[in-house]
This record gives C-alpha cells, sequence and structure tokens, in this order.
C-alpha cells in the first residue's frame, strides 16, 4: 500500500517489500546506502556498486531436465556397472525406491568414451557435449531430500523442497535487476508440452516483489508471451486504434496523477504503458530467429519444418528442434540483458513419455531428449564462447534427481534421490574438472559425510556473481530468508 | 532489544510456572547456562563474532573475554534477551577458570525460550479507560472526532503536531466504500441517489449506505477474500500432477455465509479447528474443517508412496507442519513453524511446543468427508466407507499372497508381459476414435452390456470382438477388456427371444487378448436381431473399473461384417469428443499392428498366466476371497440404501482408504519431537498441546485419559479463543484494520512477534481487539462499523507536504491511503461495468481455463478460455483455484499466490500488467461488453467514463474521448476507459 506519496519512485516499490513479504530492514541494513531509482525493475538490490564482491559473471542459464535425468547413463561412468551387468545389484544395505525394488545391475544404455584435453568420459548420447568438454566442470555427489518429483523439483528451483519460496532466477533478479529496461530480468522457456512438477511455482517471485517471477516465453509458440498483442479475434484494435488509445491514455492517466501530486505510483503507471509498448518492439525482435545465419541455425540443430516437427514418436531431431530452438533465444535474450534463463527440458511426468522419467524404458525416452538437449547445450556454450560471453555467463545443467544403477523392469530406472549430477560452465568456473564424486555404482556420494547439496550450487553461482549468499536476505515472517536457507557452502574447486 | 532487569524476567518466569525449574535449576551446570543463552548465536554454524560455545574447542579471543561480556551493570551479551542472573555468571566465570572445557563430542543444543515481556504478549485489558481523555482536544478537534477510534489517531497526530485531512467528497466516499466492504463499484444511479439522500441527511444517508452494503450479500464474498488469502484457500492440490479438488468449494461459501450471517468471531475461529466435535450435528461444524485441509498437498508422496516409506512419512511431517503454521500464523500471528528444528529463537515457543501441536493434528489428513447428514447416518457412512476400504485392501492383500506365491515364475512372466505391452505401445496403430467405454464404476461386478441391432435378420458365421488400446494408467492393449463376459444372440432387439449364448466365459478369470481379435464362431445362427456382449467382471483402470472395446465385427455366412453401421446400444457409455463413443464400435477402425510375434507371445503368456493362477488360487482362497467379496458387496449396499449427502474437502480421519492414505479412524499418529526437524532422529513421544503463551495456559493441554482426537482439536479452538489469549484478538483487529485502512497498526499482520514490526497505536489495538472480544456477539461487522463511521477512515487521500515530511509513510494516519484495486476487484469491476457480472451466490467454482489431459496431470490452459462464457462471468470469489498455474492476468495484477499465506496484498506496477490490461482476451472482450451497454446513451463515451470512474468526465475528457470514439469506434473508447488509473485506483 502507499507508504509515501511524495517520496521519488522507488518508493513505491520500497513499500512493497514492507508487505506480506517482509519490511526491508534486514535487507536495508545488510546493504547500506540501497538505492532503488527505478520502479519498474531494471536495478536490483544489489546493482549500482553494491555487490559483495567483484563479480565473475554476469548472467546464468539454468538447464533444467524435468523427470529426473540419468546420471549414470550420460554423464556418471561406472565400469563397474558393466562388470555387474544383469546380476542381482547389492549395496549391501537396505534399499527403499519410489516405485519397485531393485533389480539387476544395469550398465549405461550407450558406451562411454573420453572427450577433450580433460579426458572426461561421456556417454555416447551426449557426445556433442565432448566438444565443449573442458569448458565444464561435473559435480557428481549431488544429494536430495526425497524420491518425489515435485519436493525435488522445487528443492532444485527455489533451495526448498515446499512451495513458498521464491525461484532461483527471482533471487537473481532481484539482487542484480534487469541490463536491460525493455525486457525481463527473468525469463523461463519451458517445454511447450506441458509444465513440469509444480507449475508455475518453479519460477515464482513469492515474497519477492512480482516483477522478480519468470516470464514465460513460448519460442515458436502462436502467442510467445501472455497479451504482448492483442488476440486476433479483437479485431477493432487496429494498429492505429491502439496507438492513438495508448496517447490518449497516457493524457488521460497524465490529468489524474496530476491533481494528485506525490503519489509517484501514478506517474509509475503512465510509464508502465510506455514501457509496454517498448517491450512489445523489443520482445518480438529477441525472439525473432529468422534472421540468423544458417550456420548458427544448424549449430542448434533447429529442424527445417521448425517447431511444428513431427514429434508423433519421440525422436532425436524433434528433440533436438525444440531444445535447441529454446537455447537460440536463450542466447539471444542474454545479449539484450536478460539476467537469467531457466530453460526446461520434459513436462510433467505423463504418457507418452516427454520427459526423463524413465521407468519404462531409458533407451526410449533419454535417447531423443539427452541427443537434443546435448546439442543445444554444446551449441549454446559454443555460441557464447565465439561471442565472448561464456566468460561472464554461468550455465548450470540440474535435474530433480538421478536414476538407480539397478534396473527396474528390465530397461527402465527408478528414482536415484540420493546421488546425481550436476554440471555448471562459463562465468568464472574452472572447466574440465570433476568435483565430488558418486560411489562405484552411482547410487550414493562415495564420501557419503561431504556431498554436494543444492544449496552448495546455488550458493556457488551468486558467489560468481559478486554476491554473498548469507547477505543476500528478505525477512519474511518472522526469518531472514535466504535462497540457501541456513545452509551452503562455495564450491571453491571448480572456481576458476 | 533488551529485556528487562531480573526482577522482570523473574516476574515472567513466575507466569510460566511450568518452566520455573527448568528456567533455574538449584545448582547451576555451565553448560546448561550456554545452552540457554550462547549457544543461538555462538555455534559453529553461525559463529557470530567469531565465538563458538557450542562444541569443543571453544572458539574465543580469550576465555576470559566470555565472563567480561556477561558482567557488568550493562553487560555486552546476550544481546537480544535479558542478561545472564549473578548464579549463571558465577557458574559461567567457574567454567572459564576451570578451562572452558566441553566434553568431546558433545555438541550442545540452542535451549533459550524468550520470555512473554513482548507487548503482544501482555493482557489485553478491557475496553474501560483506554480511551484518550477527551480534555486533551480542544473544540475544533472534538468537532471532528466521530468516536473512539478518532480519539486514538487524533492523540498520535497531536503528538507529531499533526492534523488530519478533510473528509474526502461524498462521492469519493461512497466509492470507497463500496469497494472497501463489498469490492464492487457503484452504479452511478445509486451515487446519485446517495447524494440526493444527503442533501436533507448527510450523516442520516452515509450511514443508511453503511449498513446497507454492510447487509449485502457483496459484504461476505467481498471479505471471504481477505480470509481465504489468508487461509492458503486453493482447489486444486499442488505439487506434481496437480489434481483438482472438486469439493473444497463449500468452505469457500461457508467463509462467505459465516460473514455474512456475522457469526461470532470466536465461533468462527472455533469451528475451523474443531467445529466437528464442538458442534455436532451443525454442518458448518465440518464445512469449516476445510480450513485445515486448505493448503497444498503432496498428492503423490501420499498417495502414491504412503506412510510405509520414509518419503511418505516425511510428506505427512511436512503435512502437518503446513497445519500447524496456518493455524498459528491465521489466528495467532505467530511463526510457531520456526520451532520444528530448534526453539524458536525470538518468540516463546519450544520444539517441544510445536510438536505438541503436531500431536494435536496427528490423527487428521486431507480427504473429502460427508457434512450435512443426521450425525448417525453420517457415523454409519464413515464406518462403512472406511470398512469397504479394508475390505478393499484385504483382497488386494490376498491378490498379492497369490501372487508372492507364484514365486520368481509369476513375476517374471508378468515383467515379460510388461515389457511385451510396452513395446507393443509404441507401435501400435490406431486411430482416435477408440471405440466404445462404459461409464466408470467403483467396483469390478456391476455387470455392463453392449448390444448390435441389426436393421433385418442376420445369418451369422461369426462375431469378433477386438479390444482398445489406451495408455492411459499404463495400460495399453486391452484396456477395459473384462475379465468375465459372454457373448450373446437374440432374434430381436430387445433381447427376449431365442437367446442363444455363444461364449460363456463367466466362470473363471480370462486372460487379456490385448488387440488380439477373439472370434466366436456362431454355426447355425439365423435371423438373429442382435448381438450382445455383456462383462460380467469389469476389468481395473485404477482403482475403477469399466468395459471398454474397439470393435465388433459381426460376419455373415457371405463374409461380410453386418455389424458396421448397425445401431449400437448400451447400458451406459461415455460420450467423449471422438475418442469414444457408442458408435465407434462398428466404424471398423481399431487397433492393429504391434509386433505380429510379440502379439502372438502375448497372447500365449497370458493364457499360462491364467493357468498358473488358477493353480495358484486354492479353495481356501478362493473361499476367502468369496466371503471378501460378500461382505465387500454388503457393505457397499448397505452404503447405498444411506443418504450420499454433500461432500466436503476438510480434516477428516474417517474416510475411504485412497491410495496409500488409509484412514486413522481417529488414532493419532504418534507423534515425536524430532531433533534438528530430522525425521530420522525422534525425541521423546509429544501430546497435545500449545504454546504457553499467557498466564494460566498450559504446554500440554489437560486432556482425559483416553481423550478423542476432536477433543484435542476442541482444546485447542478454545486455546486460541480464550478471553486471556494475548494475541488471538490482538490478531484479528489487526487484519481487519488492515483491510480497512491498507496498512496494519502492526504492519507485519502474520507476526506480532519479536521479528515482526511494533504498533504504530497499541492503545487502539488493545481498544479493537478488547471490544471485539467482550462484545457478547463478537461481531465483525460492528467493528467495520465502528472504522467505516470514524472520521479517520473518512479522511481525503490528497497529498500535505507539510504532513508528508513528518510522516512520509502516513504511519499515523493523517489521511486516507489512496489504493489500487485488487487483482479479484479490478476483474469484479471490469465485468460490472461492462454488463456482464452475474451474482449467482455460491456453488463449484468457474473454470476459466480449459483442462487438458486431465488422466495425468491436468493442464490448465487458460489461454483457450473463451471470455464470454457466460459461466465464468461471476465474481472472482468463485473462481476455481489452481495451484500449479495461478491465472496469469490476476496473478500480474499481484493475486495472492494459494501455496502461501497472503496476509497482505502486494501493489506493484509493471509493464506486464500493462499489457494485461490492454491486450488480455478478457479484457478486451469486455470492452466489446462495455461498449454494447452504453452504445445507446445520449454520449456512450461520457456514460462508460461515468460508469467506470463514478464522476462525468469534465468537457476536455469528455471531448477528447468521444473524438476517440468517433474515430476509433466505441469498443476501442472502452479499452482507454477500462485503463484507466482513475478506474483502477480508489481515493
Amino acid at each position: 500500500m502507499s507508504a509515501s506519496q511524495d517520496c521519488p519512485i522507488s518508493a513505491v516499490r520500497a513499500s512493497g517489500f514492507s508487505s506480506r513479504r517482509g519490511f526491508l530492514a534486514g535487507l536495508a541494513g545488510t546493504f547500506p546506502g540501497l538505492a532503488l531509482t527505478d520502479l519498474l525493475g531494471r536495478d536490483g538490490v544489489l546493482s549500482g556498486g553494491h555487490l559483495h564482491h567483484p563479480p565473475r559473471a554476469k548472467r546464468v542459464v539454468q538447464l533444467f531436465m524435468a523427470g529426473a535425468a540419468s546420471h549414470v547413463d550420460l554423464f556418471d561412468y561406472k565400469p563397474r556397472l558393466e562388470k555387474e551387468h544383469g546380476k542381482q545389484w547389492d549395496p549391501g544395505e537396505g534399499v527403499e525406491l519410489f516405485q519397485s525394488t531393485p533389480g539387476a545391475s544395469m550398465k549405461s544404455v550407450w558406451d562411454f568414451r573420453p572427450h577433450g584435453k580433460c579426458g572426461k568420459a561421456l556417454s555416447e548420447i551426449v557426445s556433442p557435449l565432448g566438444e565443449v568438454a573442458d569448458e565444464i566442470a561435473f559435480v557428481h555427489n549431488v544429494v536430495g531430500k526425497t524420491g518425489v518429483h515435485s519436493q525435488g523439483t522445487l528443492l532444485q528451483t527455489t533451495g526448498f523442497n515446499r512451495p513458498g519460496f521464491p525461484s532461483a532466477g527471482s533471487w537473481v533478479s532481484h539482487a542484480l535487476g534487469s541490463e536491460n529496461d525493455n525486457l525481463p530480468s527473468f525469463v523461463v522457456l519451458p517445454d511447450h508440452r506441458g509444465l513440469a512438477s509444480n507449475g508455475t511455482k518453479n519460477w515464482s517471485s513469492m515474497f519477492l516483489p512480482a516483477e522478480h517471477q519468470g516470464t514465460v516465453i513460448r519460442p515458436g509458440g502462436e502467442t510467445p508471451i501472455d497479451d504482448l498483442f492483442p488476440r486476433k479475434n479483437a479485431e477493432y484494435i487496429t494498429p492505429a486504434a491502439d496507438r492513438a488509445g495508448l496517447e490518449l491514455l497516457g493524457r488521460l492517466n497524465a490529468g489524474y496523477a496530476a491533481e494528485r501530486a506525490g503519489d509517484s505510483r501514478l506517474n509509475a503507471r503512465i510509464r508502465s504503458y510506455e514501457l509496454a509498448a517498448r517491450m512489445q518492439l523489443s520482445a518480438t525482435e529477441a525472439l525473432d530467429v529468422s534472421k540468423e545465419p544458417q550456420h548458427i541455425k544448424d549449430l542448434y540443430g533447429l529442424a527445417p519444418e521448425g517447431p511444428g516437427v513431427d514429434d508423433t514418436t519421440i525422436n532425436a531431431k524433434a528433440e533436438t528442434e525444440f531444445f535447441g530452438r529454446k537455447c537460440l533465444v536463450a542466447r539471444r535474450l542474454l545479449e539484450r540483458g536478460v539476467r537469467f534463463v531457466q530453460i526446461w527440458s520434459g513436462n510433467d511426468n505423463g504418457f507418452p513419455r516427454r520427459n526423463w522419467d524413465s521407468h519404462e524404458d531409458v533407451k526410449r525416452d533419454h535417447g531423443p531428449l539427452a541427443r537434443g538437449m546435448a546439442v543445444g547445450a554444446a551449441a549454446l556454450i559454443k555460441d557464447l564462447k565465439q561471442r565472448g560471453m561464456l566468460d561472464d555467463t554461468i550455465i548450470l545443467w540440474t535435474t530433480e534427481f538421478g536414476r538407480m544403477p539397478c534396473a527396474q523392469r528390465g530397461v527402465g530406472r527408478d528414482h536415484n534421490p540420493f546421488v546425481f549430477t550436476n554440471w555448471l560452465c562459463g562465468g568464472g568456473v574452472r572447466g574440465g574438472v570433476t568435483h565430488g564424486e558418486s560411489d562405484l555404482w552411482g547410487y550414493k556420494p562415495l564420501d557419503r559425510e561431504h556431498p554436494t547439496q543444492v544449496y552448495d550450487i546455488h550458493a556457488t553461482i551468486l558467489h560468481l556473481l559478486g554476491i554473498d549468499h548469507e547477505r543476500l536476505t528478505v525477512r519474511h515472517d518472522s526469518l531472514d530468508r535466504r535462497l540457501t536457507d541456513v545452509h551452503g557452502h562455495v564450491i571453491r574447486e571448480i572456481l576458476a | 532489544m533488551k529485556f528487562g532487569r531480573p526482577t522482570i524476567f523473574g516476574l515472567v518466569l513466575a507466569i510460566l510456572a511450568p518452566r520455573i525449574a527448568f528456567a533455574i535449576p538449584a545448582a547451576l551446570d555451565p553448560l546448561t547456562v550456554l545452552e540457554k543463552n550462547c549457544v543461538s548465536c555462538h555455534n559453529a554454524k553461525d559463529h557470530k563474532g567469531d565465538v563458538v560455545l557450542d562444541r569443543a574447542p571453544v572458539a574465543v579471543e580469550t576465555p576470559k573475554a566470555i565472563v567480561e561480556a556477561i558482567s557488568g551493570a550493562e553487560p555486552e551479551m546476550p544481546k537480544d534477551r535479558a542478561p545472564l542472573s549473578a548464579a549463571e555468571v558465577a557458574a559461567l566465570a567457574a567454567w572459564v577458570k576451570d578451562g572452558a572445557k566441553i566434553p568431546a563430542g558433545r555438541v550442545l543444543e540452542d535451549r533459550h525460550v524468550p520470555g512473554l515481556d513482548w507487548w503482544s504478549l501482555k493482557p489485553i485489558p478491557t475496553q474501560q479507560g483506554m480511551v484518550p481523555d477527551p480534555t486533551l482536544f480542544n473544540e475544533t478537534e472534538k468537532g471532528w472526532v466521530r468516536n473512539e477510534i478518532d480519539a486514538f489517531i487524533l492523540a498520535k497526530l497531536k503528538e507529531k503536531g499533526l492534523k488530519p485531512s478533510p473528509e474526502a467528497k461524498p462521492r469519493v466516499l461512497a466509492r470507497r466504500l463500496f469497494f472497501d466492504l463489498t469490492g464492487l463499484p457503484p452504479s452511478p444511479e445509486r451515487l446519485a441517489a446517495f447524494e440526493k439522500a444527503r442533501a436533507a441527511d448527510p450523516e442520516g444517508a452515509y450511514r443508511a449506505l453503511v449498513e446497507e452494503l454492510l447487509e449485502s450479500p457483496g459484504y461476505g464474498e467481498h471479505w471471504a477474500r481477505h480470509w481465504l488469502d489468508v487461509a492458503r484457500y486453493g482447489e486444486t492440490h499442488g505439487y506434481d500432477k496437480d489434481k483438482p479438488r472438486p469439493n473444497a468449494w463449500p468452505y469457500r461459501d461457508y467463509v462467505i455465509r459465516s460473514l455474512n450471517d456475522d457469526k461470532p468471531w470466536g465461533r468462527f475461529v472455533r469451528e475451523q479447528i474443531a467445529g466437528d466435535t464442538l458442534y455436532p450435528g451443525d454442518p458448518d461444524g465440518i464445512v469449516a474443517l476445510g480450513f485445515i485441509a486448505a493448503g497444498p498437498w503432496d498428492f503423490i508422496a501420499h498417495y502414491e508412496v504412503g506412510e510405509g516409506k520414509l518419503d511418505g512419512r516425511i510428506a505427512k511431517h511436512m503435512d502437518r507442519d503446513d497445519m500447524v503454521s496456518a493455524v498459528f500464523n491465521a489466528f495467532m500471528s505467530t511463526t510457531a513453524q520456526c520451532a520444528q528444528c530448534h526453539n524458536h529463537k525470538f518468540d516463546p515457543v519450544t520444539m517441544e511446543d510445536y510438536y505438541r501441536l503436531h500431536a494435536v493434528f496427528g490423527a487428521v489428513d486431507r480427504a473429502d468427508r460427508v457434512y450435512d447428514l443426521d450425525p448417525g447416518a453420517q457415523q454409519r457412512r464413515e464406518r462403512l466407507s472406511v470398512e469397504i476400504g479394508k475390505l478393499e485392501a484385504a483382497l488386494k492383500a490376498l491378490d498379492k499372497r497369490v501372487t508372492d506365491a507364484g514365486g520368481a515364475e509369476l513375476a517374471e512372466l508378468r515383467d515379460r508381459l510388461r515389457l511385451l505391452r510396452d513395446k507393443g505401445a509404441g507401435e501400435v496403430k490406431k486411430s482416435p476414435e477408440h471405440g466404445f467405454h462404459s461409464q466408470i464404476v467403483n467396483r469390478p461386478d456391476a455387470g455392463k452390456w453392449v448390444r448390435i441391432e441389426f436393421p433385418e435378420p442376420v445369418s451369422i458365421r461369426e462375431v469378433v470382438v477386438i479390444g482398445a488400446h489406451d495408455d492411459y494408467a499404463g495400460i495399453g492393449g486391452g484396456f477395459g477388456f473384462p475379465v468375465r463376459y459372454r457373448v450373446e444372440v437374440a432374434d430381436d432387439a430387445a433381447f427376449s427371444e431365442n437367446v442363444r449364448v455363444l461364449a460363456d466365459r463367466t466362470r473363471s478369470d480370462q486372460p487379456n487378448p490385448g488387440i488380439v481379435p477373439l472370434t466366436f464362431p456362431a454355426e447355425g445362427v439365423t435371423k438373429a436381431r442382435a448381438v450382445r456382449f455383456t462383462a460380467t467382471k469389469l476389468a481395473e483402470r485404477k482403482n475403477d473399473y469399466m468395459l471398454a472395446l474397439a470393435e465388433m465385427r459381426v460376419l455373415d455366412t457371405d463374409g461380410k461384417n453386418r455389424a458396421a453401421g448397425a445401431t449400437v446400444t448400451a447400458l451406459d457409455s461415455i460420450e467423449q469428443g471422438a475418442r469414444w463413443g457408442a458408435k465407434n464400435l462398428v466404424d471398423g477402425r481399431f487397433p492393429t499392428g504391434g509386433d505380429p510375434e510379440a502379439t502372438r507371445e502375448l497372447a500365449a503368456l497370458r493364457a499360462k498366466e491364467t493357468t498358473i493362477l488358477d493353480r495358484l488360487n486354492t479353495p481356501e482362497i478362493v473361499d476367502e476371497r468369496d466371503s471378501l467379496n460378500e461382505k465387500l458387496a454388503g457393505a457397499r449396499k448397505e452404503l447405498g440404501g444411506l443418504p450420499e449427502g454433500r461432500m466436503v474437502y476438510a480434516a477428516a480421519t474417517h474416510f475411504k482408504k485412497f491410495g496409500n492414505v488409509a484412514p486413522t479412524e481417529g488414532k493419532s499418529r504418534t507423534i515425536h519431537l524430532l531433533r534438528r526437524g530430522d525425521i530420522l532422529a525422534p525425541g521423546d513421544e509429544m501430546k497435545p498441546g500449545a504454546p504457553p503463551m499467557w498466564e494460566g495456559s498450559a504446554a500440554e493441554f489437560p486432556l482425559p485419559e483416553g481423550a478423542s482426537e476432536g477433543e484435542a482439536r476442541a482444546a485447542l479452538a478454545k486455546y486460541l479463543t480464550d478471553a486471556k489469549n494475548p494475541l488471538a484478538w490482538r490478531s484479528i483487529a489487526n487484519r481487519v484494520w488492515l483491510w480497512h485502512f491498507g496498512r496494519g497498526i502492526v504492519d507485519s499482520p502474520n507476526d506480532l512477534g519479536r521479528m515482526g514490526m511494533e504498533p504504530t497505536h497499541p492503545e487502539l489495538l488493545d481498544f479493537l481487539a478488547a471490544k471485539l472480544r467482550d462484545d457478547p456477539g463478537q461481531s465483525l461487522k460492528s467493528l467495520h462499523r465502528l472504522i467505516v463511521t470514524s472520521a479517520a477512515w473518512r479522511q481525503s487521500s490528497a497529498e500535505n507536504a507539510a504532513a508528508s515530511a513528518v510522516d512520509a509513510g502516513n504511519t499515523l494516519c493523517w489521511r486516507a491511503n489512496r489504493r489500487r484495486l485488487s487483482a479479484e476487484e479490478l476483474r469484479d469491476a471490469v465485468l460490472s461495468v461492462s454488463g456482464k457480472l452475474g451474482r449467482e451466490m455460491g456453488g463449484p467454482s468457474f473454470q476459466d481455463f480449459v483442462i487438458e489431459k486431465p488422466e495425468h496431470s491436468p493442464h490448465y490452459e487458460y489461454e483457450l478460455h473463451d471470455p464470454d462464457d457466460p459461466k465464468a462471468q461471476r465474481r472472482s470469489i468463485y473462481r476455481m483455484i489452481v495451484r500449479s498455474r495461478t491465472q496469469p492476468f490476476l496473478t500480474t495484477l499481484d493475486c495472492a499466490d494459494p501455496s502461501q499465506m497472503v496476509a497482505k496484498r502486494d501493489e506493484t506496477t509493471t509493464a506486464p500488467q500493462a499489457l494485461a490490461l490492454m491486450n488480455n482476451p478478457f479484457m478486451t472482450a469486455m470492452a466489446g461488453h462495455f461498449a454494447a451497454r452504453v452504445k445507446d446513451a445520449p454520449s456512450p463515451t461520457a456514460a462508460a467514463f461515468e460508469i467506470a470512474t463514478g464522476r462525468a468526465p469534465r468537457p476536455e475528457e469528455a471531448g477528447a474521448l468521444a473524438e476517440y470514439g468517433k474515430r476509433h469506434g466505441l469498443a476501442n473508447a472502452c479499452r482507454v476507459i477500462l485503463n484507466l488509473s482513475e478506474f483502477a485506483y480508489v481515493d
């Protein structure tokens, strides 16, 4: 509510804080000289020289494999499983699985071979990433809390395994703001076939201001951004009527504001319409990949038939088009100043599978999805590098948990929240390294006392962005909330 | 912030009787002193000031510094609480002298319990003598004061040298009143009538309007929205799959009804915690329990995983945490959830207190329950539902015994079957027209039939039946193909003449043929007019049963398919789009393909499976199954004979088991204190209780031996409405103030504790709290009346630079706060001015989305919804609230997120809001309707302006709008008007 009507435009946002998301006291105390000079989301609470330390990176891409991608079939090579393949798997302790009881040990569906100077062994299905293996830091000992999709997904996207907390992207947007007035600072590219577990909760701003919630963009869709333009069936809205209408609206609203001097919100509202008009142009331009040269489209694996490519039966060509196009759009958004892009591979965990929840058949689902992901992700890394942007762009690959080293009904795998893989690259991450190992089977961390948790991944990303994860706090319901709760250690071993 | 001197601390401890012994033991153990006073900050994790005192080796510059920090007249430590007693200081001094040793391996736990010396924990006095002395005010000021509220406000303003603002203009005030009390805009006619009435009696007209609005149904509809924000009310589960809750809405209607009826606040609270126990026989007592169940629920973790597994127990713990948090945040404005892993660091809530609250909810789950039957019938229904669930579980267990007895052979065979089915599933070719599908029933023995009728007699050679294929529940081929069935022919369509059985497969369970056609020879059948397929034991779909077939072919002696295009009738049928429909049975379309070899193997394996099962089903097992089935049939019959009643999604203890969610039948789960909140580190067993937050309240409820779980909830309900409870009454009084003024007297409405904000007008808050508490009717409407008739509320919202210089945030209430309409108010106002707002109250929620793929994870597709659908043109309070995909238009406008408790709405201004208000299909459609509504007015644009803003446009505004309307059409002009700041804001 209107805490003040005479303050500069910034006061409105400050007053937003004093509502349900808690007052600013803790925050202001943490960041003296806090300057909220822009109403509409450009500035974050740490922008303008208030970072905690010099940053290595400016922006983040989060690649999320919905349904739980199998680490042992993609990135985490386990020769032991080849040896024990087909024999009853026995880790020597009781194992409680989500759906099944442990079956036979099951080797990777695909062969592994070394890549790059670092010689990292990668599965054949993700071999396109081999060309950039020297850019990537793999973390093979990430642990979750439970084997439930919804909780695991929220844990990775928000740092908490229950709803009610802002997405990592919202935190970054809140801290750093956008580099572009005319585009949102946090963009989400969901799988067009459906939202993953928890839906929009994975990019909600919750108790952070609404402008930090992820803006959904559906590249190639009929309406890539909700309400960017009127629908076609609103025929009466001609371009001329729209233009003149905005002009008239601006005048009438200016009159209303003038009579109520001192209420900055009313001027901000006028500006929001101007900004909206500019966003129509910038967003349209940013999403238009048609002018990209052919070799770039080829790099990202775009299909000649475009987003309408046939995926009646899951296939690598379509998956590559879908994921590659998102990666290409992500690059264009990052170039234009978007701070955080979240890209999803995989829908809700329904059937036929267009997600990574391969209980039935790893090869059938993981094959096309992994190939599409690898082509798109490798292209994004190479393309950012050739544009000089990889140095200050962090890419995080994650998923809600991994999959078991044993088979489920012969050729599928059940959930494994006990250990799985994340990888990071760019933005101050040391490439070509592996930090933290899983055990012989990829069942649990090799060193069970010292696993990596999502808090550590988030702390590391914030650190690279110039943020001390313990000092980025907002008071909500009595607690100074952090992305990393009360946990988290920067993983120094993977810093360049 | 420091506590009082030791004397006050002592007093506090005396009040908190149960904790005295704990607080000051006879001989002080230095480690206990550390645990109580130091380690909440100086632990290995937080290591405040680089000091670690919770384990060896102690980390501090010099141990002596510890003693220095806690000694002296104004000791440096502890920072946020009372200084240590002399005895405590002495104990630590001795410990330091002794080398500051902590035994190796021991980690000291934080045992600090904050005291009751906090403003919100002080008793609320009675109203008498609270109001500021009128002699404080001069004559002008006395003239301004309309009621007690104004005296409190004015006294504070005077302290700061401020003056209240003048009263807002009548039309402004009336529009404010409409939105504030009903969330809807006034019509120009109503405003005109108000002005007319004012001419005769200004105050009388105003008060009459207040009464009119408080008595209008719109009041409850609007204020229910406030409460449902706090109640985190939603109509889907959230989390994974996000299934709908079709029976959640009765709780929403209950809130509206209770507010409109001005139900005493205490009763309203008690009903929502334990209405079933406290008010037996009153449907509201059950419906109200929707509050406990209103929050998100992890369907997969409860239904699919269940408490038999660790993940399921973790989920159940989180589920209770949601209930405990909701109750304490909503009714007490206390963040009890902070005591899950350690004692609350700031407020007097220990871990024990927190887990005692878990014990209060140890027996309840979230489920549908009947609410409107007489208690006898209700109990019988609940008992039978539970029994049926148990019998079904027993049958399942029996099947499992059989399966287990089948050992590796059966398991491998079934694995192979699944594999073959999965393999086939990818390659099967099928048309969108799947076939015939009966209605779904909840038991396998409900007979179903489908019949093909020929226009003329037919000589039949054979009947071919082909199973359907659907991936639902991973079934694939043979979807819905019955386990027992028969095929018959007759010489008439009514099946009365010359009925002959072609195949009788009703005596034993049959292997599922998948999509392999089954052929039934019909030697010698002539003159047949109908063929009937009857299922006597239905296929299981997913905890339910139905009959489905892709195709039936009836070949005559010439080999011609006479079924093609014949009439199909059935006992019942689901007609769902192209996919399922009776006529699909004879449309020549059926699934084909699959690997022919795999298909043959599949059929062979299924036959083998049947043979194995026949062997395993020993006579004893068959008897047992028959007996269970008989009991089940009996229970179902009895249940069928009872009135059905209506259902509400609420806290429940007696319901039919669904998935792995079994009813507790009122027997509480054993609740342990969980160290560090870790389910794998259980401590003592906890009994129901609540934090002792005032004198005389005990930590554990004094329940008699063998008390029911409902009595535990009833004890909590009484605790939450106890006249001595200092928080409950302040909490609601503060919320009401917030919802009227846009700012709370305490502006952290869910937290009146030490981490919350402090009240700007503590005496006023106490006055309002006491007024509500001590009012025999505990009437919220009385509070509204007092507030909206106060001079404070009636002030203008205009700026005053001088006042702003002193109090920019208007915390002292020297003017009214201009506010933007909430998301729902704005939507309702758009509907209202466009002439499209339906005012039907209550009932199932409207959906402003289309649900796709309902069978697995419903996709809530708002983009596909038609804004001209009249069913959705109702007040937003009746909207079906989805958690996994919040309504995009309203979310942009700062609508509350149903996955968290929202005590106060945000008010952001963003570019996406502008885009949504200009371009959202709802807005563009309503602009069109708005235009149609005013098109016949003498000056349509001026009429639209007045309807939207409550005032006639000034000449220059009218001119510009008319000009624009002339050039671009009335709809475009209305689109502009719906985007006016003046429409979106209330002065």
